[in-house]
Parts: structure tokens; C-alpha cells; sequence
């Protein structure tokens, strides 16, 4: 699925961690693995790099490291462009401070504008567990059944156990006050037609995916899709969020924070933005 | 505190009661038409009113409305609040995050539909001003008015044909809704300004009035969502539900209503921005919405309706030529401003046509601006009869318009 596996470093405390999450995927995935790192080479951070790596058992698999200078996101993207790297990892903090997330952390401002899927992992262990609990977004988006089918592969390769593909009822309180026009039969059916619409889609993505092996369960939410996701991750202690990505950000919608942003400005959980 | 006397109190309980019943009786006929309840909430004004009761039996019409200026007094109160709560909840309905979602197609849409029929409604007023029926006062003034007047879509009326087409979550759907909603705002940001002007409290100069209503719209959509989000877990948690909320949201409604009235710029305005704050909040449940969604729309917004067709003679104050004026420039305005938004956002030729009919339907907010330049002495009687006509005659033909557009072969 994922034939170059990037991981972006940067010398912190976590960054042992990370390595150890980056080769557990690169076996999952049998990938090559590419290190990316955005600062002047030097001699004491390669001996310690090649360190870490012996101590993770990374020695004997072949491990490309890239050393850049200059902007920090930009030069992460710029190596993945040149690698053709498939899927990007890096360590994320749950929230940033405001000022940070206004002006743009490294993390985020990678996830906006990647042109390859991404995984940032907020709490990176030394010893790796897998995600074992996956949340899928399933809201209507024209990227949705790329994220569905790509999330199902995903978790299949990863041996994850539950599956919850969440999908949400556009403007329902307004829906349903224009419905409450007719008789109460009335209403109940247009109540039930609503949820039914929205596992009906789902659904019939579904239906053309491979499913073995795994446990699949469609949930259906009212609200905005964004926020809803993120309240259904912290509620289920979920271990991974898989979502696409609409269209390029910019600094307005930060300002006005709407779907990709509302999650990026508190990340539930570990995220896999598929591209 | 004075108090209403007892026969007063009897013709106000009358009054309510009348105008409710029989605005249920014409919404549940409207609907049986597939027309949008407020049709027919109108259409039992009318009758209640001067036009047809006032006709027939003009005895009971002056003892139910014309008798007790004391219990007409206190009706006029629960209309005033009636017309902010409407507001209210015309700002909830709006949700920025879709529209942000929707962006560049929306923003085309509501735009182009918001400047053509803007400029027809300006121009033909400020060239012929007397057919128009301009009462006193400022021409331009008069024009922008009409101008506005022509401009806003009626969101529930069109959230309503598309969910009965099946259309509502298609990206059509929800461009045509997101539009509406861009047009909700930008139309009561332009009529805030004429409003304060033609206001009796309007002693601001044109630059402070706009200054003011703009930094108060920043304001409520940035750092008053930021606060909402942050009270409306704690009410949600610690207070009863949905008791709290709604009295507390009804509370802040009036609140904000009150300072814009303070300010210059009218009422309605404060109610309408809190309205979108607390719609875009993320902890304002949807189950909570319905519920504002509902009282609002079956209390008070049918005493709103039927007290227009009681205040005015429709049949003395009908037009016919202004009433046709009036409708050929809305329609021309809004099909083919929305239309050609449509097709730069790269609709097919038929669905930019569906999506202009859509944008057509006009309703509630017209009849409030109506009124409101009415009650200020800018437009007459025989002007305000035309505008709600027109509206009725958008909404109602709204629907059918876009089957028939969609139906067409493709061109």
C-alpha cells in the first residue's frame, strides 16, 4: 500500500519514539523507509542518529536519511516530492498555543499541504502498540470513498479490530423544524429517512470494498461533521482518525475554522490524512 | 406597573387566539397545495384583516381588532418580539461552516444574486420614484431600500423545496442553501445601515454607522462565537436542558437586540447576529436548535404573519401595475443574477437555471424589511402590498419553476 514511508525529525526527546512507531509500519507495509531531516548536517547528530537506529534493530534494513536547510514545512514537503514518498509521518503536539497555531506549526502546516497522505501521531511510544481502534470519516465529501477504501486497507494491513465510519445529517435541526410543517407520521418518516440516507451512503461504498476480516460499524451524527468527529474520537479513546483532505487552506479559514481546521486546532487522537 | 383591564385582557386573548387558529387553518390548506406554510399564514391575515372581514362584517372586525387601544397596544409588543424572534432564528439558520465549505461557488452565487437584483431594484426606483410610490423622504435612500428589498432570499422556504425534491444534500442543494445564507447576511448588513438612517435615532454620520455595524458583525462572528463556546458546555452541564438554554439564548437574544437598538442600527440586527453566533457555535446541539426552531415557528411566527394582512387593506391598496412591476424585476434580478453565478461556478446550463429559481423564493425577510419601511414613513401602503405580494408569489412558484427547469432536457 505504502511503497516509501518518510518520517520527518527533528532531534526532540520524541524522536526515539517515532523512529520505533516509523519501523513498525515500514514491516506492516514491507516500505522503504526515508528519514527527513531540516537542519545543518552534523557529525554529532548523524553518530547519534546511526545510534537510535542500531538500538531499533534499523541497521540491516536500508534507511535513507535526507538532510535539508531552509524552511522546516517546506523542506519536508520538497524532500517527499523528490522521494515520491507515499505516506509522510511526524510527531504532532495535541494542541498547539495560539500563536503558534495562528501563524502555523510545522505539523500543520505539512497536513495542509501534502500532496501525500500523512500520519501524525501525538503520543509516539517506544514500544509501539497498534491502532486498534479506527475512526473513519464518512461525512458526504467527494473524497470519501478514496478515504473509506484507503482507511479499510489500511486496516485490514494493520490488524485493527473496530471500525466506526462516521457519518453526520447536514443542517438536521433545520431539516426538521421544516419538516415538523407536517403531521407527526410525517415527521417520525422524515426523521428515520434522515438517518437511513446517511448509513444508505455509506453503505453503498461499502458494498464495492473488500471486507474481511473486518468489524464495521456505520454511525450516524447531527452537527457539523468536523466537530462531531472529534467528539466521537475522545468519546470511543479512539486510536486513530482517517479522514481526507478537501482543498488547499488558508489563513481565513483559520480564522473561521471549518472542517479540516476544527480538528487540526485539537487533534483527538492520531490522525491519517489520505491523499 | 399599569395592567390591562379585565374586558381588555378578554380582546387580547381573542385576538391571539384568532390570528392563531386561522393561520393553522390556511398553513394546513396551503400545505395541502404544497405551498410553504407561510403563504398561507399570510392569507389568513387577509382574511382576518380589513380586506376581507372588515368587508363582510365590519362589526366583528372592529370589536375583535379595533375596540381596546390598550389590548392593541400590548398585540403590537408581542408582534415587536415576534419579529426579533424571527430574526433569530433566520441568524441560527445560517452556518457559516458550510458556506466556507461550499466557498468559491457559493460566494459566486449569492453574489451575482445579490448584485443584479440589487442594482434592478435601485435603478428603476431612483429613475421613476412616483410609480414606485415613494412617500417622503430621500430618493437614494428610497432606492437603496428597494434595492435590499429585492435581494434576500427566503432560506426556510427553500430548504423546504429542496428537501421536498430530494435535493437537499446534492452539491446543488447545498450551494443554493449556502448562497441563501451569504445573501441573509450581506442583506441585512446593507439594510442595518439604510435602517439607521431613516431610524428616529439615527444621529450617526454614514461612515460610524458602518464602521459600527461591521466591527459588531466581526465581532459577533469571532470572539462572541469564542465566548459562546466556551459558556454553552457549562450551561449544557450545570443547568436544566433545554430549559436553560432557551431561556438564557432568548435572554442574550433580547439583550443583543436591545444594544443594536441603543446603537442606531435596528433591533432586528443584534437578534439576527446573535442568532448566526449561537447557530455556529459547536456546542449548540441540534436537537436544541429544533427545538428554538419549532416554538418560534408555530407561536410567534404566524402572529408575525397574520398581524401584516391586519394592518393594511390589500384589496383598497392593490396596484395591479406596480404589483407586475415589482414581480418582473424581482424575478429578472435574482434568475438571472443567481444563474450566471451559477454558470461561472461551472453549473450545466439547466441546473444554473434550477439554482435561479431557487434563489427566487422570497418571504419572511422581505415582509419584515417591508414593513419596518413602512412603519418609518420611506415607502406607502400600495408599495408594501406589492412587496408582499411578490414574496408570496416567489415562494410559490419557486418549487415548481425548479422541476420545471430540471425536467427540461439538457441545454
Amino acid at each position: 500500500m505504502y511503497q516509501k514511508i518518510a518520517l520527518a525529525i527533528a532531534f526532540s526527546p520524541r524522536m526515539e519514539a517515532l523512529i520505533a512507531e516509523a519501523k513498525r509500519l515500514i514491516e506492516i507495509f514491507e516500505s522503504e523507509l526515508v528519514l527527513i531531516h531540516v537542519g545543518l548536517k552534523q557529525p554529532e547528530l548523524e553518530a547519534k542518529l546511526s545510534e537510535i537506529l542500531e538500538a531499533k534493530g534499523l541497521k540491516t534494513t536500508p534507511v535513507k536519511t535526507i538532510w535539508k536547510e531552509g524552511k522546516p514545512a517546506k523542506m519536508i514537503l520538497q524532500a517527499c516530492e523528490e522521494e515520491k514518498v507515499d505516506l509522510l509521518m511526524l510527531g504532532a503536539l495535541k494542541k498547539e498555543g495560539i500563536f503558534t497555531y495562528y501563524l502555523g506549526s510545522v505539523a500543520r502546516k505539512v497536513i495542509r499541504k501534502a500532496h501525500c497522505s500523512v500520519l501524525t501521531l501525538i503520543d509516539p511510544q517506544a514500544t509501539p502498540t497498534k491502532f486498534s481502534k479506527v475512526v473513519i470519516n464518512g461525512t458526504q465529501l467527494e473524497v470519501t470513498p478514496k478515504v473509506i477504501a484507503q482507511g479499510l486497507k489500511f486496516c485490514q494491513a494493520e490488524g485493527a479490530q473496530q471500525i466506526h465510519i462516521l457519518n453526520e445529517i447536514k443542517l438536521y435541526g433545520l431539516q426538521m423544524a421544516t419538516a415538523g410543517e407536517g403531521s407527526e407520521d410525517e415527521v417520525n418518516l422524515t426523521r428515520r429517512k434522515l438517518v437511513q440516507d446517511e448509513i444508505k451512503y455509506v453503505q453503498e461504498i461499502l458494498d464495492g470494498l473488500d471486507q474481511s476480516g473486518l468489524k464495521i460499524n456505520i454511525k450516524v451524527t447531527a452537527g457539523k461533521w468536523a466537530i462531531e468527529l472529534v467528539r466521537y474520537c475522545e468519546a470511543i479513546n479512539a486510536d486513530i482518525l482517517v479522514m481526507g483532505d478537501e482543498h488547499g487552506y488558508t489563513f481565513i479559514d483559520r480564522l473561521f475554522p471549518h472542517d479540516l481546521e476544527e480538528i487540526l486546532s485539537d487533534l483527538p487522537c492520531n490522525l491519517l490524512i489520505v491523499k | 406597573m399599569e395592567s390591562l383591564e379585565h374586558k381588555e385582557v378578554i380582546n387580547l386573548l381573542l385576538q391571539l387566539a384568532a390570528m392563531l387558529l386561522s393561520a393553522r387553518v390556511f398553513a394546513e390548506i396551503a400545505q395541502k397545495f404544497k405551498q410553504p406554510a407561510v403563504v398561507g399564514e399570510i392569507l389568513a391575515g387577509i382574511v382576518l384583516g380589513p380586506t376581507i372581514l372588515g368587508m363582510i362584517s365590519p362589526d366583528s372586525f372592529t370589536y375583535l381588532f379595533q375596540s381596546n387601544p390598550s389590548a392593541n397596544l400590548a398585540l403590537d409588543g408581542i408582534v415587536q418580539m415576534a419579529v426579533i424572534l424571527l430574526l433569530f432564528i433566520a441568524g441560527l439558520e445560517v452556518e457559516l461552516h458550510l458556506v466556507w465549505a461550499q466557498g468559491k461557488s457559493a460566494i459566486n452565487i449569492s453574489l451575482m444574486g445579490l448584485v443584479v437584483p440589487f442594482v434592478l431594484g435601485f435603478t428603476f426606483p431612483y429613475f421613476f420614484p412616483t410609480f414606485f410610490g415613494l412617500a417622503d423622504g430621500d430618493k437614494i435612500l428610497f432606492s437603496l431600500f428597494m434595492g435590499t428589498a429585492m435581494s434576500i432570499t427566503a432560506l426556510p422556504v427553500v430548504v423546504r423545496i429542496l428537501m421536498d425534491m430530494n435535493l437537499f444534500k446534492t452539491k446543488m442543494g447545498m450551494v443554493i442553501v449556502a448562497g441563501a445564507m451569504v445573501n441573509d447576511i450581506i442583506g441585512w448588513l446593507i439594510f442595518s445601515v439604510i435602517l439607521s438612517f431613516m431610524g428616529k435615532s439615527g444621529n450617526l454620520s454614514l461612515m460610524s454607522t458602518i464602521g459600527i455595524t461591521l466591527l459588531f458583525t466581526v465581532f459577533m462572528l469571532t470572539l462572541g462565537k469564542g465566548l459562546l463556546n466556551r459558556v454553552l458546555p457549562w450551561i449544557n452541564k450545570n443547568l436544566a436542558w433545554p430549559g436553560g438554554l432557551l431561556s438564557l439564548s432568548m435572554a442574550f437574544c433580547f439583550l443583543l437586540a436591545a444594544f443594536t437598538e441603543w446603537l442606531g442600527i435596528h433591533a432586528i440586527f443584534g437578534a439576527f447576529l446573535f442568532g448566526v453566533a449561537l447557530g455556529d457555535s459547536d456546542h449548540l446541539s441540534e436537537k436544541a436548535k429544533e427545538i428554538i426552531h419549532q416554538f418560534i415557528n408555530n407561536i410567534f411566527a404566524p402572529l408575525f404573519f397574520v398581524s401584516i394582512g391586519l394592518k393594511i387593506n390589500f384589496f383598497t391598496n392593490f396596484d395591479l401595475w406596480l404589483v407586475l412591476a415589482i414581480i418582473v424585476i424581482s424575478f429578472a434580478g435574482k434568475i438571472i443574477g443567481s444563474g450566471f453565478g451559477a454558470l461561472r461556478s461551472g453549473f450545466a446550463k439547466k441546473d444554473a437555471m434550477a439554482i435561479g429559481f431557487g434563489m427566487n423564493a422570497r418571504g419572511a425577510m422581505e415582509i419584515i424589511l417591508g414593513l419596518i419601511a413602512l412603519d418609518n414613513g420611506l415607502i406607502n401602503e400600495t408599495l408594501f402590498v406589492a412587496l408582499v405580494v411578490m414574496a408570496l408569489v416567489t415562494s410559490m412558484t419557486s418549487g415548481p419553476l425548479m422541476k420545471w427547469s430540471l425536467r427540461k432536457s439538457p441545454g
